[in-house]
């Protein structure tokens, strides 16, 4: 057992090592030992996957000597596909090597290439043109938000390697390092972008969709455990997704500001984590509108802040009204209070809260 | 060299120009032709690949001058990688292509343009661009661009699947929510994924997809493909979807029903049960349910028969086929099903109703009444009612032939609980010669009540000789009469089964038989027929189906 733990701390580095100029000095009958490594790590991960104990070794081990989870026990299982697609796009490697690369690659397996199907490259590049013949017909309808084919795809492989870190680490300790290992991930998102990534992932997590059931659930480890649904499961993964978005007040705001009311009722909606900050920030921009008595209306108070305009805080107030029972209640309770405490006048133009009451209950829906 | 004699330099012209073509194509018209080559063009590929396995890639280059320009066009091309198992041919192609071993610059350019094409096939970066960037977020995920797309696909899969199925509401149709042009579009360019396995949601819900508009939506080149991959079992479809790609593109069906033929024509096979098998897997009984589908077979049936004069393995087929189709019909649970009457309007309603009854349902011992009934019906029909044309008497005839399971027991019935002979002689001697302008059935009839009468003599003889049959054998070599031929092979195996004495004779008297008038098949067939029966009855002496199995077993290695 030792020694297949001391072997599983090198995968790190050979996949390291795939990804730069070190290869140039490889041949077929080095190219050849590597992708039979990959191929022997994968049958570790196949035979260990049903093996608790055993698969908690094998993680902690791979986690030695890295900074951050990056590598787990489930990346065991994709080691082939890993590695030959990384020594494909490495230009490093000399051509004799290249040449047994391509072979292999596009060779069936010896082993019967019957499992799931992510690990055919033939597959893959059909369903590469796939995307593409599917995307052709013009005038698509624009898809509800969040459901963007490819903004799914992007949430999708977020929450997959959520679920299999939510299995391999063992709680509380090491939170704070799943959370920082996070936001590495997102920051190679654009800002808006991972916005829209962690929103998608959360409205996915909720509504279950069958675009997500459909979209490979059954995937390495996970698709053994018949009760991926179970609360405390996706409590793990919901978790580090809204420590990330709420841990940072700039961040949060930056998020409040980009994405649409809608989806922003939607989420709170979801998860009642979110729904008292952003009810709070809603307040601390509402605050910052002044009343113009010559135009009549309501203005921002510092154009050069990024902030709400009238128009836009009544727009997301109204979509929180629209939601569900327990979020329109919370939403009228704390604006009730607001009034309350801006004087409960009634008349136009001195509370910012007086005026938006009326506004809303005109524009409620039953 | 024999092998690029194949691959000619036309060929490469034809095929360079035609991607040339592609390349700037953005009309349906094109894109439909696109679609129409795609076979051709991978038994091309797959040509071209077979000649490049044997060459050196610099050789093959100068071999070939067009190659790479081909090649490359083609990896460009969605609807060529997404055909089927052309990205794999085309892969493999390129990869003959790349040197291990580089001499020159004009080699390493190619090596190098080889492996960006396959980035560009493999990797996440956006189809239309040339940079080989891999999304770094898929990868720090540790993932890998087989993981994403298998994902994307999916999900603009069901994308499509949900905007399709939103147009139809309760039943209504809510039209102008998704155009009749979007809608083809999409069938059109969904074609050369079909065999796809990500697809068959999407497959389900185009071939359910009723927009409300009188014409057919869907792109028939779509429909065409389907049909295609359905019949060679590349897809499996459920049965609802199968049945509406045949009500709303009947040359499918039409296509499917002659593939049922010649699968079960051309095949030898030993028994009753497996053609109900393979006609059963073909979803056409199950199908024919829609009156319409049942009305097209049918006359496909009519036509072959016409067409083969008659041969016994297509008449066994059409028989089974209306045995599963009944099956099928009992088994139906809907409400509103037509009655089994309507699948026959436009013949004599008593006589359908007659040929319908299930054997089974029926006691044995009513058997002999039932067909008595059966033969009086017809013959006041057929002799009473001037019935000229011969395409009359063709359709009269047919609708009988259908029930070939109450000729086959009448003809057992006459050896066993003869009733009514005439009557039951009557029936069989129309089946195998229904015309009459020049007395062939009366003459027929004659023949057969001597052969007949000889027989039931015979019947309680428990030790009987060869010769004793012989006479009966001598009127079969009449060669004039053939359809008396059939008809008296007919009785006398049913004979060497069912009397005792014909028990001991069989082995030798068939093979008799055989030799002597070319019937191996006939025969074979009679006693394939009568295995299936016993089977389903169950009750028939041990000796009877002992023999039957050991004379199946003699005659197939013959046939």
């Amino acid at each position: 057992m030792e020694a297949v733990l001391e072997q599983v701390e090198q995968l790190p580095a050979l996949l390291a090592v795939s990804r730069f100029a070190l290869v140039r000095d490889w041949d077929s009958l080095t190219l050849d030992r590597a992708l039979e490594w990959g191929r022997y790590f994968q049958h570790l991960h196949d035979r260990f996957r049903t093996r608790p104990r055993l698969r908690e070794a094998l993680g902690r081990r791979l986690r030695r000597g890295q900074s951050g989870p990056l590598l787990s026990f489930p990346q065991l299982g994709r080691c082939p596909q890993l590695l030959g697609l990384a020594l494909l796009e490495n230009r490093a490697l000399p051509p004799a090597a290249c040449r047994r690369l391509l072979h292999s690659l596009l060779q069936p397996g010896a082993a019967a290439e019957v499992g799931p199907e992510p690990r055919s490259l033939v597959l893959l590049a059909r369903r590469k043109a796939a995307s593409r013949l599917l995307a052709l017909p013009r005038c698509p309808p624009r898809p509800p938000e969040g459901m963007e084919p490819q903004l799914q795809a992007e949430a999708q492989l977020l929450l997959s390697r959520l679920r299999e870190e939510g299995q391999e680490v063992e709680p509380a300790g090491e939170a704070a390092e799943r959370l920082r290992w996070l936001s590495g991930v997102l920051e190679q998102l654009s800002q808006p972008r991972a916005f829209e990534v962690v929103a998608a992932a959360l409205l996915l997590l909720r509504r279950g969709s069958g675009a997500e059931q459909a979209g490979g659930r059954g995937r390495d480890g996970s698709s053994l455990d018949g009760n991926q649904a179970s609360a405390a499961g996706e409590e793990c993964v919901a978790g580090p997704l809204l420590s990330w978005l709420l841990g940072s007040s700039e961040r949060f705001s930056a998020f409040c500001l980009f994405l649409s009311g809608s989806l922003l009722a939607s989420l709170a909606g979801h998860y009642s984590q979110l729904s008292r900050p952003y009810l709070d920030l809603l307040t601390v921009w509402g605050r910052h509108l002044l009343y113009d008595p010559l135009q009549g209306r309501w203005v921002e108070s510092c154009l050069d802040k990024a902030e709400l305009s009238w128009e836009e805080l009544r727009e997301r107030f109204s979509c929180l009204c629209q939601g569900s029972a327990l979020l329109r209640g919370q939403t009228q309770a704390a604006l009730k209070l607001l009034k309350a405490q801006d004087g409960d006048f009634k008349v136009r133009g001195l509370s910012v809260w007086t005026d938006l009451r009326p506004k809303l209950s005109s524009g409620i829906r039953v | 060299m024999a092998q690029h004699t194949t691959v000619s330099k036309l060929n490469f012209e034809y095929w360079l120009d035609k991607a040339i073509e592609w390349g700037q194509a953005t009309t349906l018209e094109s894109q439909k032709d696109m679609c129409l080559h795609l076979p051709q063009l991978q038994e091309f590929l797959r040509q071209i690949y077979e000649t490049l396995k044997h060459m050196d890639s610099f050789v093959a280059i100068q071999q070939f001058p067009l190659i790479g320009q081909l090649l490359g066009r083609l990896c460009w091309n969605p609807f060529v990688i997404g055909y089927d198992e052309s990205q794999k041919t085309l892969m493999w192609c390129l990869c003959c292509l790349y040197s291990s071993e580089p001499q020159n610059p004009v080699e390493l350019k190619a090596n190098s343009w080889i492996r960006s094409l396959l980035c560009h096939l493999l990797s996440s970066s956006k189809w239309e661009s040339n940079e080989a960037e891999t999304s770094t977020f898929t990868s720090t995920l540790g993932y890998t661009s087989a993981d994403y797309y298998c994902h994307l696909v999916k999900n603009m899969v069901f994308s499509l699947v949900t905007e399709l199925k939103g147009n139809q509401f309760n039943g209504l149709n809510i039209q102008g929510r998704v155009s009749a042009s979007r809608v083809n579009a999409v069938s059109l360019f969904c074609l050369p994924l079909i065999t796809l396995p990500d697809l068959t949601s999407l497959l389900e819900t185009l071939l359910l997809y009723h927009g409300g508009a009188s014409k057919e939506i869907l792109s028939l080149e779509f429909l065409e493909t389907v049909n295609e991959a359905f019949l060679k079992k590349k897809i499996s479809l459920p049965e609802s979807a199968v049945f509406n790609l045949w009500l709303r593109h009947p040359p499918s069906l039409e296509k499917a029903t002659l593939y049922l033929l010649d699968q079960l024509v051309s095949i030898q096979l030993n028994s009753l049960e497996e053609v109900a098998c393979v006609i059963k897997e073909s979803l056409l009984p199950q199908a024919a349910i829609h009156p319409a589908i049942f009305r097209i077979v049918n006359e496909i049936f009519k036509n072959a028969l016409w067409e083969t004069s008659g041969t016994p393995e297509v008449m066994t087929v059409i028989q089974m086929f209306i045995q599963l189709f009944l099956q099928a019909h009992q088994n139906e649970n809907k409400q509103h099903k037509f009655p089994l009457k309507a699948y026959f309007p436009y013949h004599h309603q008593p006589l359908v109703t007659a040929l319908l009854r299930c054997p089974f349902g029926l006691p044995t011992t009513q058997w002999s009444q039932h067909l008595k009934h059966i033969s009086d019906m017809l013959k006041a029909f057929v002799e009473d009612t001037n019935i000229s044309s011969p395409a009359d008497l063709f359709e009269i005839w047919f609708l009988v032939a259908c029930f070939g399971e109450w000729l086959d027991i009448a003809a057992e019935q006459l050896l066993k609980a003869a009733v009514e002979p005439d009557a039951l002689l009557w029936l069989l001697a129309f089946y195998y010669c229904p015309q009459n302008e020049n007395q062939q059935r009366t003459q027929t009839m004659v023949e057969a009540q001597a052969v007949y009468n000889h027989l039931m003599m015979l019947f309680s003889c428990t030790v009987l000789s060869v010769k004793d049959l012989e006479a009966a054998v001598y009127s079969i070599m009449d060669i004039e009469q053939c359809c008396n031929q059939h008809l008296i092979i007919h009785l006398l195996t049913n004979f060497l089964l069912f009397s005792s004495g014909g028990h001991t004779i069989a082995q030798e008297f068939i093979y008799h038989i055989t030799e002597t008038t070319d019937s191996s098949k006939e025969v074979c067939n009679i006693l394939i027929r009568t295995a299936y029966r016993i089977n389903r009855i169950g009750e028939e002496n041990q000796s009877t189906v002992k023999l039957l199995n050991e004379l199946l077993q003699k005659l197939a290695l013959k046939v």
